[in-house]
């Protein structure tokens, strides 16, 4: 809400600078957010008087005059090409090195021939008023050679209104909490009517409220023989400065009036209202038909719904109720009769409305968040007076008013130790009732049997008063006001914040949880320890990325998380495509992240995101954790004293080692996995550690890393890891292994397979064999070549046997080995000589 | 053969081997003169070879010379070691000097998000006074997200959170994390301290200070006493961790449905100090989070007697925090994941 402070000050004495007075206002929950200086772009631009308007000698669209700035100053002659100068007239002169609005600079000229020693300013060029065509002609008595800014500069300050505070949407209603704020009183609005005689508003217009659900009162006035113009200049400046486009006298008087006391007006042209059987214009307040249509004030035709509260006359509708009149009806030039509609309507139809419509305008914020009902009838006197003013005319005698009786003010009882306790302060009843005086509510003792209102919803709930309860008596304008806690906060806030103590909280402690973080925690730091660089992507992806990054079978979850899986989840109103479905894993997002940052010329890629995969099954939606990983350029950059080596598998599984042994976990399980489109079908493999760890780890498929127009040639890395505790719950305490007290015995074993046999199958046999005795195994070499066969490989192992109990004897280490060695004919292996 | 002729041969050895270990240039010429002169085919063995030839009583009297003999030679050679030895290993050291000023065989640094460490660095704050993490999901109902917070459908408030809904059930992306303070009520009874970080989303075009998707923190207290002093005190203390012991605080009044009465917390601009500027939009403040006493209505929904218990509730952006600390700009750096810009974390 932009409130010029000349406007405010007609309503409350305002005695401190704007940047007090905005201070002021943001500390009482009226946040200013702006103060602008409403003028600022005036420099150099001064008051003068027109000496001569004479026809320029070489052009006839122009004017040579001569303009002076005052006494003893030498008349300045000025080239002007409007027509509405005459001499004698005071008008705003720009002196050369003026600067106006839109940064236009204003220097000595000449002009066919003439030198013009500045400008003649029109309203619309100072952004004063909407009148682009002739010069502003101020009034006669304006003093000159006075900078334009002195008489016409205004402050502005911007307020951020809340939803709950539709009231405040006003001059008005900001005038009311500047009192409150500074301790002034407010000047109530200019109510008085000047009706004349003739026929009263009842003979020449009909309302019929035909849903009074939603139309809760209809205030209608008429005025006959104005003259439609443009407003006032004075009027146009306040207009402008407030944020609102200058139109036409009437118009603009139904804007002024929403602007000054918050209540949104229609007007009509009178004659073009359809007219009753009983010979009257009658305006009709219905639900529009099935398939009726309009066409509204912006020249759109919109189909209507049922649900939409229309203004109609005997012919059809005219207008949008609270939100947009119709064309047909609209005031126009040659308007002689305006009909004014001041209405009250259901907050939540037009809301809905307007949101369907999508046509959001002053009027209908205002009137979603409710009207206060006596605003009907006052507004559509005020507008009926401004246009007799402004447009001359005859307002007729009456008004129609379809409100109902006023309803006394709402009453809300309050406990004041009760308020204490909310907000930790130590008030008197009579500190609090004396601040709720200043925001114009009444207070008085609770009356027997009157309760106090703890919550309206889900249903009201409401407490005996007690002894030393008072009652608030709320305005009728403060809608907010109508619960115990309410009060609590008029009380704190009218007092300030900053008078609220501050306390370090002593009471009970909860009992102890655990964090759901611990295992992100760990992962996050072990992996940002190796090496690796958390990143934090999107959830929203593309349908590209949704359907290029599936898996034919999901890495399953952990227990007690939610299993993957599924369709994917849509949003019904995307930003974007790029951001219209929820992912179900992270490749597509961490393959982004490597592109982006290849294409920026980081070579080297090591990156993780912990995050959410998302789907449904039918109505069911799902959100699981997962951690994946990419990697990509190189594991160890080339330096000076080392040369690169790139990524691969081994350094991808190694992190998922890594993560298992910082996890307390055996080392994982390691299958082929050869099907996945997404993934190189002979560098992939699954990891799994029994039900704590899942994961699919390899290469990234070739043709995926050209479709996703990665570097040619660029080996990724990826991996996606479901892990126990990702979604919560605790690490076990580790249990520390027997170290023994007797010397383990090592044996180094080449054993000589297939090349086709995998080294798991191996290590299984070793371990399947080698007896109790064994307390590690692993593999340190790999040799193909002579003397073996071409299609033969040879795995080196180390085996490490010890006892806890005792020292091993030889025999019992070469019985072990030996079990090993007569059992790998399953495998078709042998020793290696 | 005589014993003048023995003992004058053999302090003859003695004295050129004496003065060849002290002439010695390094240990490879001291181990050859020691060779020559004590080694088994040594000059030694080879002058007693001659003792056989002497009567019987003269023998122990060239045994004690020789042994003299074979003492000061090795005495002399130790002498002689101990010299050349220390040279030996200075020449060496010399030798494999390195230029000690190149740089050393990197290893890879990560480094972990700026919003995921600072959400981080918020729960450890509120840790030190109770408070313990919960999570909500981030696919929620409109009942939860809204109406039980005191948002009806149709509510103009309703304008403060631009939602994205998605083709599920009437489901809807969550707007803030308070819909877990319904979660958490429902879950626990008082006193609760609760904290609840997590993603959420808008649907918001995005610029430097806008973003769809984003993290909130939202705290939660409730017990029988719990009033807006003590919200006032433990955000001071949130301020003074985050932005500096002595920083600035103050409370002024806000707007949120789900409390009553409602306030924004504002810190001295960690800009200018509250000498205006444009980062402060020239208030000399800056608004790091919205707090509130808990709405009744949402105490009831959390099937919490409002009237026996109260409490407060904030929510906070961690953005909004990371920006302030670490003098970030522009709210899409954090998603674009740069690594020349993530590189600059911890």
């Amino acid at each position: 809400m932009r409130v010029p402070l000349s406007w405010l000050s007609e309503f409350v004495d305002v005695e401190l600078t704007p940047e007090q007075l905005a201070e002021r206002l943001t500390l009482l929950g009226m946040e200013v957010k702006t103060i602008e200086r409403w003028g600022a772009d005036w420099e150099h631009v001064i008051t003068g008087e027109l000496l001569t308007v004479e026809k320029h000698p070489r052009a006839d669209r122009l004017s040579l005059t001569t303009v002076t700035l005052g006494d003893g100053q030498p008349p300045l002659e000025i080239v002007c090409g409007a027509t509405n100068i005459a001499p004698g007239q005071r008008v705003p002169v720009a002196l050369p090195g003026a600067v106006l609005p839109g940064n236009r600079r204003i220097e000595r000229a000449e002009k066919m021939g003439v030198v013009s020693n500045g400008m003649l300013c029109s309203g619309a060029e100072l952004n004063l008023t909407a009148d682009g065509d002739g010069i502003l002609i101020l009034p006669a008595d304006t003093p000159l050679n006075v900078p334009l800014a002195d008489l016409y500069g205004d402050v502005v300050l911007d307020v951020d209104v809340k939803p709950n505070r539709g009231d405040a949407l006003s001059i008005l209603g900001l005038a009311r909490e500047v009192a409150a704020a500074t301790g002034q009183r407010v000047r109530q609005p200019d109510v008085r009517v000047e009706e004349g005689s003739g026929p009263a508003t009842a003979e020449r217009l009909a309302i019929d409220v035909r849903d009074p659900g939603l139309c809760t009162g209809f205030a209608a006035r008429w005025v006959s023989g104005v003259t439609v113009g443009p407003s006032p200049d004075r009027v146009q400046m306040r207009l402008l400065a407030a944020g609102q486009r200058p139109i036409s006298n009437v118009v603009d008087a139904s804007n002024y009036v929403m602007l000054e006391l918050g209540k949104p007006i229609h007007t009509y042209d009178g004659s073009t209202i359809a007219k009753a059987g009983d010979g009257r214009p009658t305006i009709i307040v219905r639900r529009a038909e099935a398939g009726e249509r309009l066409e509204t004030l912006d020249h759109v035709v919109r189909e209507l719904t049922p649900d939409t509260l229309v203004i109609a006359d005997p012919s059809g509708a005219i207008g949008v109720a609270g939100v947009m009149g119709g064309a047909t009806t609209e005031v126009s030039d040659g308007t002689t009769d305006v009909a004014i509609e001041s209405a009250i309507f259901d907050p939540v139809s037009i809301r809905r409305t307007a949101q369907r419509l999508a046509l959001r305008s002053e009027a209908s914020s205002r009137f979603e968040k409710g009207q206060e009902p006596r605003l009907a009838r006052l507004g559509a006197d005020r507008t009926a007076q401004l246009i007799r003013d402004w447009a001359g005319g005859t307002i007729a005698p009456g008004a129609l008013d379809t409100s109902p009786e006023p309803a006394p003010p709402a009453r809300v009882a309050f406990r004041p130790w009760r308020i204490n306790r909310l907000l930790g302060t130590d008030l008197t009843a009579a500190e609090q009732e004396s601040l709720l005086h200043r925001v114009e509510v009444a207070t008085e003792p609770t009356a027997a049997g009157e309760r106090v209102t703890v919550a309206l919803q889900p249903e009201p709930l409401d407490v005996q008063a007690g002894d030393g309860a008072l009652t608030a008596i709320v305005p009728t304008w403060r809608r907010d006001i109508a619960i115990e806690a309410d009060v609590a906060e008029e009380i704190a806030r009218v007092r300030g914040y900053e008078l609220v103590p501050s306390m370090t909280p002593d009471t009970a402690m909860p009992e102890f949880r655990a964090s759901p973080l611990e295992v992100r925690e760990l992962v996050r730091d072990t992996l940002a320890g190796a090496g690796l660089t958390e990143v934090v992507t999107t959830a929203l992806v593309s349908p590209k990325h949704v359907e290029t990054f599936v898996l034919r079978r999901e890495v399953p979850s952990v227990p007690g998380d939610e299993p993957p899986g599924g369709e994917a989840i849509g949003v019904t109103n995307p930003l974007s495509r790029d951001h219209a479905l929820l992912r179900r894993n992270l490749f597509g997002s961490l393959l982004d992240v490597v592109g982006t940052n290849l294409r920026h010329g980081t070579d080297d890629v090591a990156v993780f995101e912990i995050g959410k995969g998302y789907a449904r099954t039918a109505d069911e939606p799902r959100e699981w954790w997962r951690l994946g990983f990419a990697l990509v350029g190189a594991a160890e950059p080339a330096a000076w004293n080392r040369p690169a080596r790139p990524f691969d598998l081994d350094d991808a599984k190694g992190i998922l080692e890594l993560l298992a042994a910082r996890l307390g976990l055996p080392a994982p399980a390691y299958t082929a996995e050869g099907a996945e489109p997404l993934f190189h079908p002979g560098r992939t493999a699954r990891a799994d550690v029994d039900d704590r760890l899942h994961a699919i780890v390899g290469e990234l498929h070739p043709s995926i890393a050209d479709a996703w127009e990665l570097r040619a040639g660029t080996r990724v890395l990826v991996a996606e890891v479901a892990l126990a505790g990702l979604s919560g719950g605790r690490l076990p305490a580790e249990q520390a292994p027997v170290v023994g007290r007797y010397p383990e015995v090592e044996r180094d074993l080449a054993i000589v397979v297939p090349e086709a046999t995998r080294a798991a199958d191996v290590a299984d046999v070793v371990r399947a064999h080698a007896g109790a005795l064994l307390r590690d195994l692993r593999l340190f070499d790999i040799y193909r070549g002579v003397p073996l066969a071409g299609d033969e490989k040879s795995l080196a192992w180390r085996l490490r046997f010890g006892s806890s109990a005792r020292t091993l004897t030889e025999g019992e280490v070469e019985a072990a080995v030996g079990a090993v060695v007569d059992a790998l004919g399953v495998i078709g292996g042998r020793r290696r000589a | 053969m005589d014993l003048a002729q023995l003992t004058a041969d053999l302090d003859g050895l003695r004295d050129r081997a004496t003065g060849q270990a002290a002439a010695a240039p390094d240990t490879a010429a001291l181990d050859q003169l020691e060779v020559e002169v004590l080694g088994k085919k040594g000059e030694l063995t080879a002058i007693l070879r001659g003792i056989g030839g002497l009567p019987a009583e003269d023998r122990p009297k060239v045994g004690a010379v020789a042994n003299q003999v074979r003492a000061a030679v090795e005495a002399a050679l130790g002498e002689a070691r101990s010299r050349v030895g220390g040279a030996e290993l200075e020449a060496r050291l010399r030798a494999e000097a390195v230029d000690v000023t190149t740089p050393g065989r990197p290893i890879r640094r990560g480094s972990l998000h700026p919003i995921v460490e600072t959400a981080r660095e918020i729960a450890d704050v509120f840790a030190q006074f109770g408070f313990v993490v919960y999570e909500g999901p981030e696919i929620e109902d409109d009942r939860t997200n809204f109406q039980m917070l005191n948002i009806p459908p149709d509510h103009p408030a309703r304008d403060l959170w631009d939602t994205l809904y998605l083709d599920v059930d009437q489901r809807l992306l969550r707007t803030h994390t308070s819909p877990g303070q319904i979660r958490v009520m429902h879950q626990e009874r008082p006193p609760i301290r609760a904290l609840l970080p997590g993603r959420c989303f808008r649907y918001e075009a995005v610029d430097a200070s806008h973003a769809s998707e984003f993290f909130q923190v939202e705290g939660l207290m409730v017990d029988e006493g719990t009033s807006m002093a003590d919200l006032k005190g433990l955000l001071d203390q949130f301020a003074h961790a985050m932005f500096g012991e002595g920083r600035a605080t103050r409370f002024r009044p806000g707007y949120y449905p789900f409390t009553e009465p409602s306030v924004a917390f504002d810190i001295l601009c960690v800009i200018c100090d509250g000498a205006k500027c444009p980062a402060c939009s020239r208030t000399g403040w800056m608004t790091i989070l919205g707090a509130g006493m808990v709405h009744p209505v949402v105490l009831r929904y959390g099937g919490i007697d409002p009237e026996r218990y109260q409490g407060f509730a904030f929510g906070m952006g961690v953005e909004r925090i990371a920006n302030l600390r670490h003098a970030v700009g522009d709210l899409r750096l954090y998603m674009e994941d740069d690594l020349r810009f993530l590189g600059a974390f911890r």
